[in-house]
Parts: C-alpha cells; structure tokens; sequence
C-alpha cells in the first residue's frame, strides 16, 4: 500500500463528474479530502489517496484522460527557516502536531508528512514563516 | 558577601569575571548552594524576546536642498510623526501601511532599516520662508541618517497574563490565535530567564542601566509606561503584569536577529525585540533571585472572550506547566504556545554573557531608581472638572 498526496484541477465543463466515487470504486482507494472548492474559473481538490502503487497509477491516468489536471505534492506548506523565530505559536494550533516543540532546544519542528493543508498556522504564525506552496 | 559594580568592571578587565546566564545559574545554585554560589558567580545574564507593541525609532534624514520642514511624513508608506523639528520622525512600531496594509507597518520598516535596507522616505509641508520646500521623495538607510535609535515607551514586561478563549469564534489577539473553547492557551515570557523576573523588586536595575537591546547596545531610560508594583507576588515574585523598561539603543550595531517584524491577523503589527540585562550579583539575595525557576514563577490565564479590562484570572499556571506544551483546564487538556521565543531569549543571554566575559561589554550603576511604590489608573470619560 502506498499513501501520496494529490492536488486535483478541474476546468468548469468537469466539475460535475463524480471523480471522488469513480477513484474508489474503480481503483480501491482510500480518499481523504483535506480541501475543496469550486471557483469561477474551475475546481481545486486537495486528497490524500491510499491505495496499491498500481492502482494509483492507473487512476493518474484516468484522471489524466478525463481532463483532470493532476499534480503530486510532497509538501503543502512550507516553514522559512530564516523567518521562524521558534516562539512556537503555531504548535497548539495545528490539529495533527506537524509543527511540534523540540525540547530542550526549544526549536520548533516541521513534519511535512503529518501535514494536512488545513493552513491554520500561516495567519498564526507571527513573524510570517509559514507559507503556502500551492 | 557584598560585591560592588566597581569591582565586578574591574574583575571584567581583568579577565575573571564569571558570569552565568539565569538559567545555567538554577541548576549552580541548586547542585553548589546559594552561599557558594554567591561567592563564586560574578554577574547573571537575563534575555527575553517577544512582541514589544510600544517600541518605534527617532530617524533624522539631513537637510534636503533646499531645505524642508516635514509635516507629513511616510516611510514605505507607513506614517511617522513629524510633529517635531524639521527633518526628525518618529515610527511606531505598530503604524499601519495606508491603504491596503496587508500585514506592513512600522515594525516592518525598523526591520528593514536594522537590515541595512533602503527605506522610501516621502514628505510633504506648507511651505515656509526658512523651509520653502514643498514635498520629498527619496531613499533613505541607516547610511544615509544622522541618528537612528530606538526608543521604546514599554519593554520586557516583568510578567504577562497568558489568554485564552471561552466563546465559540476564533479571536484574532495581541496573544495570538485563540480557539474557540478554551482551544488553546497562549503565553508570552522568557520565565525564568527574563530579565525582570530575575530581579524582581529592580534592586539592580534602574535609569542609565546599560543592557542588550535589539543585538546591540542599549540604556533603562526611564520607568515603561503602566509600571506597577502593587501586584500580588508568590516567591517574592509578581504574578501578574508589573514593572516594565523604557529602554532606548542606537540601531546601527542591532540585527535582524534580534529585530522582527511581526503580524498578528485581526489585531495588527507588532515588534518582536530582543532585550538582555544583566544583573551585578551584589550580595546573595541578589544571586537567589536569580535561580528562581519556572516552577516558582507563574503567570494568570485570561479569557480573551471577555471584552473588559476588569478581566479577572480564571486560574494561574506556573511557567513550567505552560513550558510543558499541555496543561488541564476544566478537566480538558488544552495545549499552549509560546508567543516569546525561548530559544531567542536563551541566544541574548548567552551574547550576552560571551561580551561581558570579552571586556566588550561593562556593567552600569543606575543613575537614579525606578520607582518602589506605583500603580496604574485607568482612562473614564470625565468632565474638564473631573479631570483635574
């Protein structure tokens, strides 16, 4: 089993397919749907998927055949290490402790894995080290 | 044991000075015994770093040819006050960019001046016989000014209430980001090494006192604005909100480091400062106060969802449980974060203390005390009457 990180683009003209259920269906696997929205100019679909490595792979390439723009992410925020000051501010407002206290060199620490783009610490971080990579 | 500031100066030129920093010193008092330990430590070197709302910087630009009177003036954009001579301002820390500000403001432009970058400075005035000139637009550094200092109404708060938030909407603070249901609980003190808290009653402490202020040099000015003593204390410490520094330093010599512009959402800009005091160990109670730990030193929780400054605490927490990343509260755990940074405020204690052991940096006397017996009023919309 293997676990990867989606960002999904739809054009208008798409938005109305059932991907989500034909991913699970057809392909076995196991979604997790950290964002969505729809806009004027098309859909976003942020998804951790689980699955086999071939399946997943063939579901790329359904994605890819039914206009799906995909893309894989391995980080979706990111930390400026230059920026940080190491108050830790941020660590009780992430829901999943990606950002944690490492003591006792009171340094705060980033597991991009644990990430689920919730993007709750960039307005709390103070000094602005925090962005967005999408 | 008495010891005077002469004789520790003299102890730095000579090369055998010892000094600790307040948090080395806890666990030498603890393994060694106040006594010995007053016997042997010279100096102890505090740092703290956090938000430092009322802090902004004096520029002066020169004189343009031909010469203006500044009556309006912005850098990038942010308004400075120039009710004062001709070509001096004022940039408070948490002005706001005009128009759309998007999280800039006067902190953002200290960092930057700190930083060595250039500043847009524009200005506009009536006009006058000794000052014809009308507007300005140009650029300005720390290379360009004459003065460049910062000075600072309210610094490195003795101790602050920590906030949380009871209501069912996240508040967008001072204290940070506060989730709805006692969410979270946000702090802000470097504890057991912050300057303040290692000398409580500022027996060492007072106008003139030379200190570590931005990654430079710095002076105790004068009292902060809502300095108080009267509040309640626990180990001789208070527990709450108390004494503060009006603190004022030459920016060139400072760093970013030690300088950071800060944004808070919903609330606005602020400065995060770094301010270190050292503390002459004149006698043994003197060095006791300083091996004060977090455990015995505790800070008020606040609920922020109470719009009223007769706020009172929901409980207290002392710094060792808020440093522990969880506390209960209600029977919930809730986690903290720390709007001070305590690895910063750990670095300034420890430059400090490497400069004092070079010979690059002597202690001071206080020209004058601050004030033993104050407290703080309030502002009530009053008559002419009423308010004399």
């Amino acid at each position: 089993m293997v676990k990867k990180k989606f960002l999904l683009g739809f054009s208008p003209d798409i938005v109305n397919e059932p991907i989500v259920y034909r991913l699970v269906r057809d392909y076995d696997l196991k979604i997790n749907i950290l964002r969505a929205e729809v806009r004027e100019v098309g859909g976003r679909l942020l998804m951790e998927v689980e699955g086999k490595a071939s399946n997943i792979k063939e579901a790329a390439r359904y994605l890819n055949d039914s206009k799906v723009d995909v893309q894989e992410l391995v980080t979706y925020v990111e930390k400026n290490e230059e920026r940080c000051t190491h108050c830790g501010m941020c660590i009780s407002i992430c829901p999943v402790e990606a950002l944690t206290m490492d003591r006792p060199a009171w340094k705060v620490r980033y597991d991009s894995e644990k990430c689920i783009a919730c993007g709750m610490c960039i307005d709390a971080c103070p000094p602005g080290a925090m962005k967005f990579r999408i | 044991m008495k010891r005077t500031v002469a004789e520790i100066n003299q102890k730095i030129k000579d090369g055998d000075v010892v000094v600790m920093t307040a948090e080395e010193v806890i666990s030498y008092v603890q393994s060694e015994g106040v006594e010995r330990a007053a016997k042997e430590v010279d100096v102890v070197t505090t740092g703290t770093f956090g938000a430092m709302c009322s802090s902004g910087a004096f520029l002066n630009f020169g004189h343009s040819e031909p010469p203006i009177r500044m009556q309006k003036v912005t850098l990038n954009d942010v308004p400075a006050y120039g009710g004062i001579a001709a070509v001096d301002a004022y940039i408070g820390a948490t002005e706001l960019k005009l128009e759309d500000h998007k999280g800039y403001g006067g902190a953002h432009v200290i960092e930057e001046l700190v930083s060595g970058k250039p500043v847009r400075l524009k200005a506009t005035s009536d006009g006058t016989d000794c000052y014809p000139r009308k507007d300005i637009d140009t650029y300005v550094s720390l290379n360009t000014v004459n003065q460049a200092y910062l000075f600072n109404p309210r610094n490195a708060y003795q101790n602050y209430a920590a906030g949380t938030n009871s209501s069912d909407r996240t508040l967008y603070t001072y204290m940070g980001k506060l989730l709805p249901g006692y969410g979270n609980i946000t702090y802000s003190s470097a504890g057991q090494l912050s300057p303040l808290l290692n000398d409580p009653t500022l027996r060492t402490i007072g106008i003139g006192t030379r200190i570590f202020l931005g990654g430079g040099v710095g002076y105790v000015a004068w009292e902060g604005t809502q300095f108080k003593t009267n509040v309640e204390t626990k180990f001789g410490v208070p527990m709450g909100g108390a004494r503060n520094l009006a603190t004022i330093g030459d920016m060139r010599g400072m760093s970013p480091e030690f300088v950071r512009a800060l944004n808070l959402p919903g609330y606005g800009v602020s400065l995060a400062l770094g301010v270190g005091v050292p503390i002459p160990i004149l006698d043994q109670e003197v060095l006791k106060a300083t091996a004060i730990s977090d455990e015995q030193l505790f800070a008020p929780l606040i609920d922020y969802s109470t719009q009223s400054r007769n706020r009172k605490p929901i409980k207290h927490f002392s710094y060792a449980e808020l440093r522990s990343g969880r506390v209960e509260l209600f029977g919930k755990e809730v986690r903290t974060s720390s709007l001070s940074s305590y690895l910063k405020a750990r670095q300034i204690a420890e430059t400090l203390a490497e400069r004092i052991e070079s010979g690059e940096f002597l202690l001071t006397e206080p020209v004058a005390p601050l004030p033993a017996d104050k407290g703080v009023g309030t502002l009530e919309v009053r008559s002419k009457e009423e308010a004399v």
